[in-house]
């Protein structure tokens, strides 16, 4: 993979911004977060089990479109999802040890019959990352990583809507759309499950809901109305954010 | 009462009262005798008779040190009972004629009961509770040796041989011992109740006071024990020392009387009741040796023992130590204002650590109030263990969690789950200062090093991890595993 120099200033930033961003977004809730930063190293700490090095930035950069830092609260990146999906893809999921994953295969099964392709998640996301950088240099000629945001979201549509062709890609049995469609359930998954499983670091997906997390006691709220919940979110192994 | 971890270093000071046991020997005579009472030696057993004495077996819990917890033969002996002198095994007590107790004649088992003297002259450890059984009637030792003879299947396997080192393996001495602290059988004068009670009511104490001091023997976990073991009072007429309360396995073991906050002051007749059938009712939940007391025995016994009983305890009187110390924990009623603690629970603002850990981990069973649910969560604030001064069955509970028995009358087994792998040392010991200091509690701080402590005696072999999500185990490889719904 070649990288201009451009390219790498911005990864580099953005890798490095990580750190910050939730000391600047969190201030206020920070009272009781400590504990649950210790467990969970920074995105770019952490080494990829499943993915390769260039398939790892296309993940970083397609994360990062869809669930984007903003005015409303954290992005994909801050909530370590490229973790989540990782990890999520180099164990049982991955392999889809609990899908029946014999034929016949219908990749052009009518949605309302799930899921009927060949491939197992950890394969899908191969192909599909294979598939998406060819359907990015055909298009502009350049890396999906090193393109801009407004570039990549223009990819990113022509996947939903199945418009990359991945046969040209020597892809035959995968439609775009699908692969996108796991790659925006991950992303979700990634930001809004509980932070065991890797991904919503510090419970950011949860405070930027409003989700209180697993406290499960809220008997005394039935009364009080028109007041704030003023508590943060709880996470599974009790750390608070 | 099957471990005595905990019996004070003190108490092997015993050791030096066993040198002079021997002088004693000169002045109490050469042999063991039993002493004569009017128990018969015919054998002939009918069933109402057994069937009373597998009664009175589940009265004084025979089964607690007799069979050997998860083991299938009942009575085959075999289970170690702790002590500072080293491992007491408990005997076989069914009729096998040489395993067991097969050949023991009906005077000789009423020695053992009453007296601690085995059939072949030797003595008895006072781990077997005969000060208490002494006071058996003639009529029930016969039933529980119809029932010991009759109605249990011998084991002819021998339960293990109990060997302590010198001085405790010289069972003569304890004669001595048994000399000094230990009634004659003639123990069983009446208390005296206020001559304007009913006949009824009347008999109904005298049936409870029977109860507790002898099959019962409350007293061996209740009554506070003295420099050389013994029970500081064996019966109400001994002092107020009596079912007062003490310790056992670091767990408050609270006191029977009224008047004292660890006590039954707050409760009604049907609140013992409650408790004694069912280990649960507004005030408590069981928990610690209880537990198997409460599964095993009181919880089988009818409703009118049960009923003496209760009436019995709540004659007993505050004692003088807990007479000066009023301090009213009564639950306030639930028209009051809201005291502190539960107003800010319930705003849920200027949370310390510990009350933040309780809105997170507690407050959904024992609510913002700290008053539970009758019967089902139990009440934190006024909570004997609590609020004992040794705060081990507190932190051993919110690490361990606990589990109520299984009844005749409330068969589910509540649990509450275990929170050692959701709190470190410093959160738990934030928690239990919390709890212990909040509503109408007032009991000391918890360090982290106490909760070190805890876990430390509890051992990682056997982590409780009720409630503990299971993909916390592996490093959580196989996460979520929803194919998107394309």
């Amino acid at each position: 993979m070649s990288l201009d120099s451009e390219g790498q200033k911005r990864r580099e930033f953005m890798r490095n911004s990580l750190t910050v961003i939730p000391a600047v977004t969190l201030a206020p809730s920070l009272l009781f977060s400590q504990s649950s930063d210790a467990a969970t190293p920074p995105l770019h700490q952490y080494v990829p089990a499943f993915f390769n090095e260039e398939e790892w930035e296309f993940i970083l950069s397609a994360t990062d479109r869809l669930i984007p830092e903003d005015e409303h609260g954290a992005g994909a990146l801050t909530a370590n999802v490229p973790v989540f999906i990782d990890k999520e893809l180099s164990g049982d999921y991955g392999q889809a040890s609990d899908w029946y994953m014999q034929g016949p295969f219908h990749p052009n099964a009518d949605p309302v019959f799930g899921y009927q392709l060949p491939h197992t998640p950890a394969a899908l996301y191969r192909l599909g990352i294979q598939g998406a950088r060819h359907h990015a240099k055909q298009q502009t000629g350049q890396e999906f990583t090193d393109l801009s945001s407004e570039q990549k979201d223009a990819l990113l549509t022509d996947l939903e809507n199945g418009r990359a062709d991945f046969k040209a890609a020597g892809i035959p049995d995968l439609p775009s759309a699908t692969f996108f469609a796991f790659l925006l359930q991950n992303t979700r998954e990634g930001y809004l499950s509980d932070p065991m499983y890797g991904g919503n670091r510090n419970m950011v997906g949860w405070k930027m809901l409003g989700f209180t997390g697993a406290r499960a006691s809220f008997r005394e709220w039935v009364t009080q109305h028109d007041v704030p919940y003023p508590l943060g979110p709880v996470s599974l192994a009790g750390k608070r954010g | 009462m099957p471990q005595y971890r905990n019996w004070p270093v003190r108490l092997v000071l015993l050791a030096a009262a066993v040198s002079a046991a021997g002088a004693a020997m000169a002045v109490l005579g050469d042999s063991p005798t039993h002493s004569q009472s009017s128990i018969s030696t015919d054998s002939a057993a009918n069933p109402q008779l057994i069937k009373r004495g597998a009664y009175l077996a589940r009265a004084a819990d025979c089964m607690a040190c007799h069979t050997r917890e998860g083991a299938s033969k009942e009575y085959a002996g075999g289970r170690p009972i702790e002590s500072p002198f080293g491992t007491i095994y408990a005997t076989n007590i069914t009729p096998a004629p040489k395993a067991g107790i097969g050949e023991y004649r009906e005077q000789d088992f009423a020695a053992a009961l009453r007296q601690g003297i085995r059939a072949d002259g030797s003595y008895l450890y006072p781990a077997m509770p005969y000060p208490s059984y002494a006071s058996l009637s003639d009529d029930d030792i016969k039933a529980l040796y119809a029932y010991f003879m009759e109605g249990v299947p011998p084991v002819t396997e021998p339960a293990p041989e109990t060997s302590l080192s010198f001085p405790f393996n010289q069972r003569w001495a304890i004669r001595f011992w048994n000399w000094l602290f230990v009634d004659d059988v003639s123990n069983t004068s009446s208390a005296n109740h206020s001559s304007d009670l009913s006949g009824d009511r009347q008999q109904q104490l005298a049936r409870g006071r029977y109860l507790v001091q002898g099959a019962g023997h409350c007293g061996s976990c209740h009554t506070p024990r003295g420099l050389f073991m013994q029970e500081k009072a064996l019966n109400d007429q001994d002092g107020d020392n009596y079912l007062a309360g003490t310790e056992l396995n670091e767990w408050q073991v609270p006191s029977l009387r009224g008047g004292d906050s660890t006590g039954l002051r707050d409760w009604s007749e049907d609140d013992v009741i409650d408790y004694l059938a069912t280990g649960r009712n507004r005030h408590a939940a069981t928990g610690g040796e209880m537990t198997s007391v409460i599964q095993h025995s009181t919880s089988h016994l009818t409703d009118a023992d049960l009923s003496s009983i209760a009436a019995y305890l709540t004659t007993l009187g505050a004692t003088d130590k807990q007479r000066v110390s009023p301090a009213p924990v009564s639950t306030p009623p639930s028209h009051t204002a809201p005291d502190a603690t539960t107003r800010q629970l319930t705003s849920a603002t200027s949370l310390d650590e510990g009350a933040r850990l309780y809105l997170d981990n507690c407050n959904a069973c024992h609510f913002a109030n700290g008053r539970g649910a009758d019967s089902v969560f139990p009440p934190l604030s006024g909570n004997t263990q609590v609020n004992a001064d040794n705060p081990t069955a507190l932190i051993s509970t919110i690490l361990y969690g606990a589990q109520l028995p299984s009844t005749p009358k409330r068969p589910e087994r509540l649990q509450m789950p275990g929170f050692d792998w959701r709190l470190s040392n410093e959160e738990a010991a934030s928690l239990a200062s919390f709890v212990r200091q909040s509503w109408s509690n007032d009991a000391s701080r918890v360090t982290p090093e106490q909760v070190a402590e805890v876990r430390q005696a509890h051992g990682p072999g056997k982590p409780a991890q009720q409630g503990r999500p299971d993909s916390l185990d592996h490093a959580r490889e196989d996460a979520a595993s929803t194919p998107p719904s394309n």
